[in-house]
C-alpha cells in the first residue's frame, strides 16, 4: 500500500490550486485550511467559496467538466496559465471518487467557458437553447430524428442577414425561451425547415428564417450539412451563438465566431 | 351586549330563588361546554386553513413554542377563555353573588372589545413578521446594505397599523396617531409615484410598442439622433445598435419623437 501511497502523494505534490467539483461542506472546510487555491466548480455555490466557477450544464463526461472548470478558472484569473492544477471529482458516481493533475496549459482552449459566460446572450437564455436542442435531439418529433438551428443574441443583425421562408409564426408574439410552452412549440416548429432567431434577452423573434451570411472561408468539420454551415457563417458574420442539432448524427453542436466550441451527445446528457 | 345584563333579571322574576341559583349552575356548566366547543373548533379550523404552516418561522411562533404552545394554541386558549368568562359572569349575575350595577356587568360588555383587540395584535404580529420574511426573501438578490431597511420598514407600518385597530377598539382616542398614519401613506404613495414617474411613463409607451409592434427586431430605424438596428424592445426601453454601439432608450422618448422606418 505504501507505494500506492507514494503514486498519489507525487500526483498532488507541487500544486498551485485544487478544484473541487461539487463537493461536500466538510470536504471543501477541511482543504480550505491549505495554503494552496481552492477552486469550487459545480451548478451551484453551495459551499460559500470565493473562488467559485458556474456550471451551466451539466456535463457527464469527466473531461468536458474539468475543461470547463479550468476554462472558467483562466478567465477569472484564479489560476494562471501554466498552473499545474489537481481536480478532485466524482466520477461514474456522485462523490468525490477521482484525482486528475493537469497541467492548465495541456490542452488547447476550446472556448466552452466563453460561450456561456461571455456570449452577447444572457447566460440563463444560451443554457435553456442548449436544453431545449438536447430534449429534441432526445425525443426526436414523434419518434423521428429531427434536426434544428438556433441562433442566439445579436437579433437585429442576424434579421437584416436573413430572409423570411414564411409567415413568422412568432410575430406579434412574446414568447422568452424557458417559459414551459416553449419546449412544446418549439418541438412541433422544428419539423419547419430554416432558423429560430433568439435575442439577447430571450425572445423568440423568429422562425422560418433562411440564413445570408457569406459562408466563405468558414472551416467546420468535413461531413457535416448545409444546416451547420449556415450555423457557423452566421456567427462569424455576427456577434451571435449558434446551436445546431444534426439531424443525421444526432450531436448537438455550438458554434462561436465561425468556430465550433461544443459537441454533445444529447442521449449521454 | 344591553341584552347580556337584562337577562339575569328576566331569569330571576321567572324562576324561585332556588331555582335562579339551579339556572345559575346550568349556564355555567352549559358555558364551560361552550367554551371546550370554542376551543376545538378554533383549532381545526385554524388547522385546516394551514395556519400552522403559515406562521411557520416568524418569531411570534418561536416565542410560542419556546412557552410550550402555538400560535393556534394561544388563539384557541383565547377564544374559549372568552367564552368562559362571559359564562361565569352571566351566572354570577344570576345568582345574584355580585353587585349587578358593579364592576363585572361593565367588563361583561367590555370583553368582545378586549378579545378583538387582543386577537388584533396577534395578526398584527404575525403579519408583520410574516411580510418581513417575505420581503428580504424578493429583495436577497439585491446586496445593497440600505435593502434591509425596507423589511423593517414594511414590519413596524403593520405592526402600527395593529397597534391602531387595538386602541381603536378598546376607544382609546387615536385621532393623532390616525393622522400620522395618513401622513404617512400620503408621503408613500406620493413619493413612489414621484419616484415611478419616468418608468410609469416608458411602461405605458412599452406597452403600446409591443402590442402594436411599429418596429421590431432587425429592424432599421432612426429615434431621435439615433439611427440603428432594433436588437430588443421591452417594457421600459428599446435597444438600438449601430456601430458597435448600442443606445438603450426609454420608451417613452421613442413616443415622444416618434420613430422613422428605414427602407432602403
Amino acid at each position: 500500500m505504501n507505494e500506492l501511497r507514494d503514486l498519489l502523494d507525487g500526483l498532488v505534490a507541487d500544486i498551485d490550486a485544487v478544484f473541487l467539483f461539487s463537493p461536500s461542506m466538510s470536504d471543501y472546510e477541511a482543504l480550505e485550511e491549505s495554503e494552496c487555491t481552492v477552486v469550487v466548480v459545480g451548478p451551484e455555490n453551495s459551499v460559500d467559496a470565493a473562488e467559485f466557477v458556474e456550471l451551466p450544464i451539466d456535463f457527464t463526461d469527466l473531461e468536458g467538466r474539468i475543461r470547463f472548470g479550468i476554462e472558467g478558472a483562466l478567465e477569472q484569473e484564479l489560476v494562471e496559465e501554466g498552473d499545474e492544477v489537481v481536480c478532485v471529482s466524482g466520477f461514474m458516481t456522485g462523490t468525490a471518487n477521482a484525482v486528475a493533475r493537469i497541467q492548465t496549459n495541456d490542452f488547447s482552449p476550446s472556448g466552452v467557458y466563453d460561450l456561456f459566460v461571455n456570449s452577447r446572450a444572457e447566460p440563463g437564455v444560451v443554457r435553456d437553447i442548449f436544453e431545449v436542442a438536447v430534449e429534441l435531439g432526445k425525443k426526436g418529433q414523434k419518434g423521428k430524428p429531427v434536426g434544428a438551428l438556433f441562433v442566439v443574441g445579436d437579433a437585429g443583425k442576424v434579421m437584416s442577414k436573413s430572409r423570411p421562408l414564411s409567415y413568422n409564426p412568432f410575430e406579434k408574439s412574446h414568447v422568452h425561451v424557458g417559459d414551459p410552452i416553449v419546449n412544446v412549440m418549439l418541438k412541433e416548429f422544428s419539423r419547419l425547415d430554416g432558423a429560430f432567431v433568439i435575442s439577447d434577452a430571450g425572445k423568440i423573434v423568429s422562425a422560418y428564417r433562411y440564413l445570408e451570411p457569406s459562408a466563405e472561408g468558414v472551416d467546420i468539420p468535413k461531413g457535416l450539412g448545409a444546416r451547420h454551415m449556415a450555423g457557423g457563417a452566421i456567427t462569424r458574420d455576427t456577434n451571435a451563438t449558434a446551436i445546431v442539432l444534426s439531424e443525421s448524427d444526432g450531436l448537438v453542436r455550438a458554434f462561436k465566431g465561425g468556430e465550433l466550441v461544443l459537441e454533445i451527445d444529447p442521449e449521454e446528457y | 351586549m344591553q341584552s347580556i345584563s337584562e337577562w339575569p333579571d328576566v331569569v330571576r322574576t321567572l324562576f324561585s330563588p332556588q331555582g335562579t341559583f339551579v339556572v345559575s349552575l346550568a349556564v355555567l356548566s352549559l358555558g364551560l361546554l361552550a367554551g371546550f366547543l370554542v376551543w376545538r373548533t378554533a383549532r381545526q379550523f385554524m388547522e385546516e386553513l394551514g395556519v400552522p404552516e403559515t406562521v411557520e418561522g416568524t418569531p411570534f411562533e418561536r416565542t410560542a413554542r419556546s412557552l410550550g404552545t402555538s400560535t393556534v394554541g394561544i388563539v384557541s386558549n383565547l377564544a374559549a377563555l372568552f367564552v368562559y368568562i362571559i359564562a361565569i359572569t352571566i351566572a354570577l349575575n344570576i345568582a345574584q353573588l355580585v353587585q349587578p350595577e358593579a364592576y363585572w356587568t361593565r367588563f361583561t360588555a367590555f370583553l368582545p372589545d378586549l378579545f378583538i383587540a387582543v386577537f388584533a395584535i396577534i395578526i398584527g404580529l404575525i403579519a408583520g413578521d410574516k411580510a418581513k420574511l417575505v420581503v428580504s426573501e424578493r429583495l436577497r438578490s439585491v446586496k445593497l446594505p440600505e435593502a434591509t431597511v425596507v423589511p423593517e420598514i414594511v414590519k413596524y407600518s403593520i405592526f402600527y397599523l395593529a397597534v391602531l385597530i387595538a386602541l381603536g377598539q378598546l376607544g382609546v382616542a387615536t385621532m393623532a396617531l390616525l393622522i400620522l398614519l395618513a401622513a404617512y401613506a400620503f408621503g408613500l404613495v406620493f413619493l413612489t409615484g414621484l419616484a415611478l414617474k419616468d418608468l410609469l411613463a416608458a411602461a405605458a409607451a412599452g406597452l403600446y410598442l409591443l402590442l402594436a409592434e411599429p418596429y421590431s427586431i432587425g429592424d432599421e430605424v432612426v429615434i431621435g439622433d439615433q439611427r440603428g438596428i432594433v436588437q430588443e424592445v421591452d417594457m421600459f426601453v428599446t435597444h438600438v445598435e449601430s456601430d458597435g454601439r448600442e443606445h438603450i432608450i426609454p420608451n417613452q422618448q421613442v413616443m415622444r419623437s416618434g420613430i422613422v422606418r428605414v427602407r432602403e
